[in-house]
């Protein structure tokens, strides 16, 4: 049925007569997350509330995360870090609307946040000759063409997300100096220094720094909430314990961290994968697919509070209620903000890292 | 080689472990002698420094050389006693890809900075200034030999020894006073809360070993087809850059020994690709990589990497699951 309104849209569209597609004509997806299948290939996912997937469509190599566009049904899959690529999928058609790929000199770091008009795309680069994190900005009205380009605020920018209700971006800058030419190989563990780096048209508005003794905790990837609280999820690169890997900032305020309790700390094995911020703002959950756990912080109290094993779970999304998770075993389910809540699905699928909502 | 780690990474039934690896042999038989080996050798190198600190001086060239063959066959041992205070960076700080090296020096020498003459201090200075790497562009390079004056740099020569010998007896003492046993006992209030993680730490030591020779002794030198880099070849100023892949294999091909015991058929696939790498890095005989640039030699040096990265697939696999610690498929990631 959904196939069949499809085409039909589809080919309203090709005669010009159509109204605008929305989300609902690529079936309502609720979620988007890319997946490697057993056959060695990778494709782009929908996934609906029901955690029934809708469409499928195939990416040109491993992705990683993706952006949906906030009123077209268009979403970005991007490539896996060091990838070159961005292919802008058309939801409804399942066809490629536009190839982004980077400028020479520059390779994707796997995401990107639109504008909230859905008029522009910001994409995390690596200036990789001049070892600087650059924003690449797309003009998304005009098939995607490269408009300009900022600097990023540090080494290494990884996730970006727009704060809510403004145009400002926050940028994960990890730290991490890499080099295409030398693979993943970090270049520059000894100095690196990670930020959260705030962006407003262009001009960096704010940089926050972790302490000194933290600088090899790189600051990966990041979940906002509708008060515009940033919770950021960590990789440490130093040896032994990490001392912890989740925290949360507000633009003018000061960094918290969040030490888990020491068992649940090395659950995680140094390494977070993915983080979510629940509706209400209160609980942050992270996932460690290293250490095969969700686990959930109370943002108030700056502690951990709950833990749940999930075996290679990695994409994590806010949902009403709680939060829904993806594994690298094909899982798919929706959990509370304390955890537990039934059992998911599993598709014939490996989750790849991010799970996006629409 | 994507299609063979997403197939074995989607197996999710429990694999029942079927290397019998020794943690006590690890350490008596692979770790300790190479970390006492590197503080003999390296003591011994600041001795000849202070005997004579020409950089021409053979005496001092063949104990470098002596004592950075013993850092590279450790250099994979990354966690522990080598990473307090940034030991392994204070050691060797490479790749380099911005230059901080001869910069750091080159400062140092300009400004006739007195911390020169303080070993003790000296490991304040730029950790870029200290270690294997330092002390090449000190005995090596000939535009950093021509600069400043020749006492200083003889002192600077003396101090980088000094602080390399002081360095490695650090990391030397922590084995064997404290790092061992962490290794031996693990428990829950432990580091290591069972023999599982100790092994996990160490298998992440090969791979990361097998990666790093992958990726930055033989990828840094190849960089493009269009554009090879061989001035970025490791310590090729002392003509070791190959050499450095043949220490590290050999190195690595020990711990992978090691950790495969009891399983015959993995033992024999890891030393028969061992072996093919190092006879096709023997075949070449291009001591600094400076043949990336020439297409066919280029194409043997990119068929050599590959075979590391062979071994790399084999260890993250075959040896992962052998060991029951294998990783998923985002586990892998490092994202």
């Amino acid at each position: 049925m959904a196939t069949s309104r499809r085409q039909f849209i589809a080919g309203l569209l090709a005669t010009g007569l159509a109204p605008k597609p929305t989300w609902a004509d690529a079936g309502s997806p609720s979620f988007l997350s890319a997946g490697a299948l057993r056959d060695g290939t990778f494709v782009l996912c929908g996934i609906d509330a029901a955690l029934n997937p809708t469409f499928r469509l195939r990416l040109p190599a491993r992705g990683h995360a993706a952006a949906a566009h906030p009123s077209r049904p268009e979403a970005v899959a991007f490539a896996r870090r060091p990838g070159a690529f961005a292919v802008v999928i058309d939801c409804v058609s399942g066809e490629q609307a536009a190839m982004l790929t980077a400028p020479a000199g520059r390779h994707f770091y796997g995401h990107g946040a639109f504008s909230s008009d859905g008029q522009l795309l910001y994409t995390t680069e690596n200036d990789y000759e001049a070892g600087r994190g650059r924003i690449g900005v797309w003009d998304a009205t005009a098939g995607y063409v490269r408009i300009d380009e900022w600097d990023g605020g540090g080494i290494g920018p990884h996730d970006i997300k727009r704060l809510p209700g403004s145009e400002s971006l926050v940028v994960a800058n990890g730290g991490i100096e890499t080099h295409p030419e030398s693979g993943r190989t970090k270049l520059n563990i000894a100095t690196m220094t990670p930020n959260l780096a705030y962006l407003r048209d262009g001009a960096i508005i704010e940089t926050v720094e972790l302490p000194r003794d933290m600088h090899k905790n790189s600051i990966r990837h990041l979940a906002i909430c509708s008060d515009q609280r940033v919770a950021f999820g960590m990789q440490w690169q130093g040896d032994g314990r990490a001392p912890s890997l989740v925290g949360h900032h507000r633009l003018g305020e000061q960094v918290t961290l969040m030490p888990p309790d020491s068992d649940a700390g090395r659950d995680m094995q140094g390494y977070v994968g993915s983080i979510a911020v629940s509706a209400d703002g209160r609980t942050i959950a992270a996932t460690s697919p290293r250490g095969n756990v969700v686990q959930t912080y109370d943002v108030e109290a700056a502690e951990q509070i709950g833990s749940l094993t999930i075996e290679d779970v990695c994409g994590v999304v806010q949902v009403p209620g709680g939060f829904a998770v993806t594994s690298g075993t094909g899982e798919l389910r929706y959990l509370g903000d304390t955890l537990p809540t039934g059992p998911g699905r599993r598709n014939d699928l490996a989750w790849d890292n991010h799970l996006i909502q629409i | 080689m994507k299609r063979y780690l997403l197939a074995a990474t989607l197996v999710c039934a429990p694999v029942q472990a079927a290397a019998d690896p020794s943690i006590p042999d690890i350490i008596d038989d692979h770790i300790l002698p190479r970390f006492e080996a590197l503080a003999t050798t390296t003591d011994t190198l600041s001795h000849v420094a202070q005997e004579t600190c020409l950089p021409a001086s053979e005496d001092l060239r063949r104990a470098y050389g002596i004592a950075f063959d013993a850092w590279i066959s450790a250099s994979h041992l990354r966690f522990g006693p080598t990473e307090v205070d940034d030991r392994a960076f204070a050691l060797a700080f490479w790749p380099d890809s911005r230059g901080a090296t001869p910069q750091a020096l080159a400062k140092l020498i300009a400004d006739q900075d007195p911390i020169a003459f303080d070993p003790d201090s000296y490991a304040d200075v730029s950790i870029a200034a200290r270690g294997f790497y330092a002390l090449e562009f000190l005995i090596y390079d000939d535009a950093l030999l021509q600069q400043g004056d020749a006492q200083y740099h003889c002192t600077l020569v003396q101090t980088v020894a000094a602080d390399i010998a002081a360095t490695a007896a650090a990391i030397h003492r922590d084995w064997v006073e404290e790092h061992a046993d962490v290794l031996l006992t693990p428990g829950a209030e432990a580091l290591y809360r069972n023999d599982e993680e100790v092994l996990r730490e160490l298998l992440k030591a090969l791979t990361a070993g097998l990666q790093f020779t992958q990726d930055s002794r033989l990828g840094r030198p190849l960089g493009t087809f269009e554009r090879p880099r061989p001035t970025r070849a490791e310590a090729r100023r002392s003509g070791r850059s190959a050499r450095h892949v043949t220490l590290s294999l050999e190195a690595l091909h020990d711990l992978a020994g090691h950790l495969a015991a009891g399983d015959a058929a993995l033992t024999a696939t890891l030393d028969q690709q061992f072996a093919d790498a190092l006879a096709r890095l023997a075949e070449l005989d291009v001591p600094v990589f400076a043949g990336v640039s020439d297409p066919q030699t280029r194409f043997r040096i990119e068929v050599l990497s590959q075979a590391v990265g062979t071994i790399r697939t084999t260890v993250l696999t075959g040896l992962g699951q052998a060991l029951g610690v294998s990783a998923g498929f985002n586990a892998l990631d490092g994202d």
